[in-house]
């Protein structure tokens, strides 16, 4: 099958809700997450009558942020509109979203992107529109043994802020697609408006594919247009992609699949197809013979917001310096590989604010560089992997910055070994003990035991006469069990390169 | 409107009319978009909407409060199920009038 005859056209429509602690038009906490069902919510996110819609300013705050992180203009006044449609995960009967004035608009983000060993390419991304809105129910699907169906319903995340970035059709490839998707996440976390976790249901991507023979359409105002009296191949929406690599997986399958339809001579029709990560295939779930029909509305009870130029100038000022030279500056300047500097960088807002501060309460004792590294190592290996073992994304909760840099300098000054510190820190969490206590105890143990390590080598040496032997006698290793004799007497307090020296000094004296 | 358009109507509203109704309301619905028409014929190019204007300052602060009980939410709820609300039908079209 010859697919060089063929163009791909991608749109990409990429929901986020944002992270604030309160709803989008109430104010009912949105840490729903793993907590039971229906108690996020009060009579506005539940849609009774009379309850009225209060907008919240950060969310707005957020979505502007999104948009000057992606080169967009944004408007002065924010409008928003009701969307109509009935189901049960909406309880009003209509979603409050943005319909004509959108807060974002004509962004455009350089998308970079190569295949292994292969040389990077770019193509530019055109964002025609992010828009604010509010988030719906969720809603599960079961069946009774009678056959009867039915549908359970968690209000929790109904309300919640969501914002939808919209790309023209623009986008030539799977891989760019993949690439984009992976880059708003990673501006979603790093300018702190989400933590865009898609599995957790933070970020949503429904690409919309069309497949047109090269040389049969053209773009006109963004709208991809026939040439001639061409007949245009419709196009299809995916939608339930789980994962930022099933974008990419869900898109190529789609291509392939219209392509061959097109070969075999068949009918494409405009249709919504779902993503089965198991299958690694789309399934047919509706065709879109009429248009929707949500009937837009302005909502009429939230006024018009006023944007000024000074408050956009107010949010530019919080946003921190471009990512790439943050990157550049952990990974050229302080020497953290490429990988390390990567994730400090793009896990989010919060990781390399913690990260940067206790760098800056260890650069107080150690040279920069070496504050940096150990920084980085301390907190991903520790803190970060804890976090995401435990789901705690509050890092200063685990270890604040001040204690960990306390536990880092002790270990650098061979007070604790590395094995010691990783002990105490587990220790404090998992037995809720202050882990600056915990520091200060081991610190006095550790003074104790080399006031005496003399006489606990001694000691050791006294009772395995046999591994001294064994040393003598050219058996390197045995000099290993010695030292861990040695430790576990200490209770790992010992610093074991100096035990080593001590044992050697002993039984060579 | 004919018949077919207010059929549509109907089921973007979840309702279903009998063929009665729809005899009955279709010409209703006639008199009622007559109405709207006249209004449509008053020119509002560059006439601003009369609409509250806020300026962006004194949105609502992003300070969660409590919520309602379970309880007190499930409370309007025909059916019920661990917490959840419960709602018979299929997903697309078909949900019950509860």
């Amino acid at each position: 099958m010859d697919r060089s005859k063929y163009d791909v056209i991608i749109g990409l429509e990429i929901h986020i809700q944002t992270k604030t602690k309160s709803k989008m038009f109430c104010s009912c906490p949105t840490n729903y997450f793993n907590n039971e069902p229906n108690t996020h919510v009060c009579p506005t996110c539940l849609g009774l009558p009379g309850a009225l819609p209060v907008p919240n300013k950060r969310a707005i705050e957020l979505c502007i942020l999104m948009g000057l992180a992606t080169q967009c203009d944004i408007h002065n006044e924010i409008h928003f509109d009701r969307k109509h449609y009935f189901y049960p995960d909406l309880p009003k009967g209509y979603q409050i979203s943005q319909y004509k004035d959108p807060i974002c608009s004509n962004g455009k983000h350089l998308c970079l992107y190569a295949a292994p060993g292969e040389k990077t390419e770019f193509e530019i991304v055109e964002i025609e529109r992010i828009h604010q809105e509010e988030d719906v129910a969720k809603s599960t699907h079961h069946t009774e043994s009678n056959g009867q169906e039915y549908t359970l319903i968690d209000y929790n995340k109904s309300g919640v802020p969501l914002i939808e970035i919209v790309t023209k059709p623009c986008i030539t490839s799977a891989r760019v697609a993949y690439k984009f998707a992976t880059d708003i996440q990673n501006i979603a976390r790093y300018y702190g408006v989400s933590d865009a976790d898609m599995e957790k249901g933070q970020m949503r991507c429904e690409p919309n594919i069309s497949v047109q023979r090269k040389g049969t359409w053209k773009r006109l105002d963004n709208k991809i247009v026939p040439i001639n009296e061409a007949v245009l191949n419709p196009k299809v929406e995916i939608k339930n992609i789980g994962s930022i690599s099933a974008v990419e997986k869900a898109i190529n399958y789609e291509v392939n699949r219209l392509i061959d339809e097109i070969e075999q001579g068949k009918e494409i029709v405009q249709q919504t197809r779902g993503w089965d990560a198991v299958k690694g295939k789309t399934v047919f779930q509706r065709s879109k013979e009429s248009a929707d029909d949500y009937r837009y509305m302005p909502d009429p009870d939230i006024p018009i917001i006023e944007i000024t130029q000074k408050d956009i100038e107010r949010i530019k000022e919080t946003m921190p310096e471009n990512s790439y030279k943050k990157y550049c500056k952990y990974n050229k300047d302080w020497e953290i590989s490429d990988h390390d500097a990567y994730t400090l960088v793009f896990n989010g807002k919060d990781t390399y604010e913690y990260f940067e501060d206790l760098q800056a309460k260890l650069s107080t004792s150690f040279d920069t560089k070496v504050a940096a590294q150990e920084a980085s190592n301390w907190f991903l290996t520790t803190v970060l992997s804890i976090s995401n073992e435990s789901g705690n994304k509050d890092y200063n909760s685990i270890a604040t910055t001040k204690d960990l840099a306390q536990l880092i300098e002790a270990f650098k000054n061979n007070i604790l070994t590395r094995n010691k510190a990783e002990e105490l820190l587990r220790e404090s969490i998992e037995k809720k003990k202050n882990l600056g206590d915990l520091i200060s105890n081991a610190k006095k143990h550790a003074k104790d035991i080399t006031g005496n390590i003399d006489e606990i080598v001694q000691e050791v040496i006294d009772s395995n006469p046999k591994a001294v032997d064994d040393y003598k006698a050219g058996k390197e290793a045995s000099i290993g069990y010695l030292v861990g004799q040695v430790m576990q007497k200490t209770k790992g307090s010992a610093d074991p390169n100096s035990t080593r020296s001590i044992l050697i000094e002993k039984i060579n004296g | 409107m004919d018949k077919k358009t207010l059929e549509h109507i109907a089921e973007l509203s979840r309702i279903r009319l009998t063929e009665k109704e729809l005899e009955k309301f279709t010409p209703q619905m006639e008199t009622i978009l007559e109405s709207a028409k006249i209004l449509q014929e008053i020119g509002t190019t560059n006439v601003q909407p009369m609409k509250k204007h806020i300026p962006f300052d004194n949105l609502r602060e992003d300070i969660a409060k409590e919520s309602l009980t379970q309880e007190e939410v499930l409370a309007n709820a025909i059916h019920k199920e661990n917490g959840y609300v419960k709602v018979y039908g299929k997903i697309f079209g078909g949900i019950e009038e509860s």
